[in-house]
């Protein structure tokens, strides 16, 4: 299994995440698993938050996204969900949209690389 | 040790029980506040947690609060691991009642470290809770016998004397004073005496029921409240603690004594106002009674044949 050299670590500081789980790299890849599962639950009731226009609702959503990216050490991704609870806390749509928009699109090629990177390593 | 953490976020919660579990804790992990306030405000729950601060139904901060009001007989120490970092917030979460407070993403190796320091806070505790108890069990027994002392005996006595009028209950009261117990201590030595003493206790709280007190009046003098304790039996219940006593030889480091007791009995009344003192001196004149009768055996108080105490 090489971590280190995936195009996941474009997105992940693999370093740092090998360190939190203390270089156990099958809980690692559990961890990716279950990203893949409950990414797109969060990132569903992120976007119906916001089509319901419920700020307060975005702001506990993006907290949480924020979190599980910043616990997988997906430090970009986790800053633009930061933004996205920022935006959220102002009340301010337009501001709230245009940090989606950002995340939308980091988001895409994350998914992408976890689940080539799984693809890759599993038998 | 047990853990309890709490998280609706799955990713953090699997590492956080990773690293636990390989670490030795015994890990509960639940995924809203409520449960985890639940499982803290059990007594027998995990005095330890890791708690995020967004959480379905409770928050993390709504949760050390409720733990601080509920439950107060053990410390249980309380961690807020949250992304939030902002110094208000640092201070809310402290406020609340969180003894430490730690920022996600974490390092395993600061965690364990500040989960060592709450181990080693609440092991302290339980060390002074135990010197406290081990202190308060000093302060309320006689060191010889394990019995009450003195002091204790008359605090239950008058508590129970009480509680007799005001609940229209009653209780029996018997003073026990061992025969010709100088007559053991100059034959045998003090050591011996002192084994018959301890004998005497154990044999004593082996003849009452686990509601009875039991304490060392004097020297060789014992008594007993029997709670719960009507005229009829009375008179039975005096004897089995006689008999207790005299039944069979006490075995001591001289070989085998044998030992009896004389007793005063008396009969609590809820109609009976007297003060503590005066009913302690009339138990012992029926115990002075007992003894001019030849000793080895129970003499009732006057004022209990008297006053019938109300069936029980």
């Amino acid at each position: 299994m090489n971590l280190e050299h995936s195009a996941l670590e474009q997105y992940v500081d693999m370093a740092e995440l090998l360190h939190r789980v203390e270089d156990d790299r099958e809980l690692l890849m559990e961890l990716l698993a279950l990203f893949q599962e409950d990414f797109p639950r969060l990132r569903d009731a992120l976007h119906s938050a916001v089509d319901s226009k419920d700020p307060i609702q975005v702001e506990r959503t993006a907290h949480t996204l924020k979190g599980m990216l910043a616990n997988l050490s997906v430090k970009h991704a986790s800053r633009l969900a930061a933004n996205v609870e920022i935006a959220a806390r102002t009340g301010d749509a337009r501001r709230i949209l245009e940090a989606m928009a950002e995340l939308d699109r980091e988001e895409q090629g994350l998914v992408a690389a976890v689940e080539s990177f799984i693809a890759g390593v599993e038998p | 040790m047990k853990i309890l953490i709490a998280d609706d976020e799955e990713v953090s919660l699997r590492i956080l029980q990773k690293i636990l579990e390989r670490n030795g804790y015994e890990v509960i992990a639940v995924r809203d506040g409520r449960k985890a306030a639940e499982h803290l405000c059990d007594p027998d729950g995990p005095r330890l947690a890791l708690l995020d601060w967004v959480m379905p139904q409770l928050d993390g901060p709504s949760v050390c609060r409720t733990v601080r009001r509920k439950r107060s007989q053990r410390h249980v120490y309380l961690v807020l691991l949250t992304s939030k970092s902002a110094k208000e917030d640092i201070i809310e979460g402290l406020e609340s009642g969180a003894d430490e407070y730690l920022i996600k993403p974490f390092d395993p190796g600061e965690l364990k470290a500040r989960l060592r320091t709450g181990l080693r806070i609440l092991e302290l505790e339980d060390n002074l809770l135990e010197a406290r108890e081990d202190m308060r069990y000093k302060a309320t027994h006689d060191s010889l016998t394990a019995l009450l002392n003195r002091g204790t005996i008359l605090e239950l006595l008058a508590a129970e004397l009480n509680r007799e009028r005001r609940d229209n209950h009653s209780i029996a009261i018997a003073l026990g004073d061992l025969d010709h117990f100088k007559l053991v201590n100059d034959t045998y030595g003090h050591v011996v005496g002192d084994e018959v003493l301890a004998e005497t206790g154990r044999r004593l709280l082996g003849s009452v029921r686990s509601y009875d007190f039991v304490g060392r009046y004097g020297g060789e003098e014992f008594l007993i409240v029997l709670n719960n304790c009507c005229s009829d039996t009375l008179m039975d219940r005096a004897e089995k603690i006689r008999t207790a006593i005299c039944g069979s030889p006490f075995r001591t480091s001289q070989g085998p004594i044998s030992v009896t007791v004389s007793l005063g009995i008396l009969a609590g009344h809820p109609t009976d106002k007297r003060p503590l003192e005066e009913v302690l001196c009339e138990v012992d004149r029926a115990l002075y009674a007992a003894k001019s009768a030849g000793r080895n055996r129970c003499c009732l108080a006057p004022s209990s044949q008297r006053n019938t105490p109300p069936e029980t």
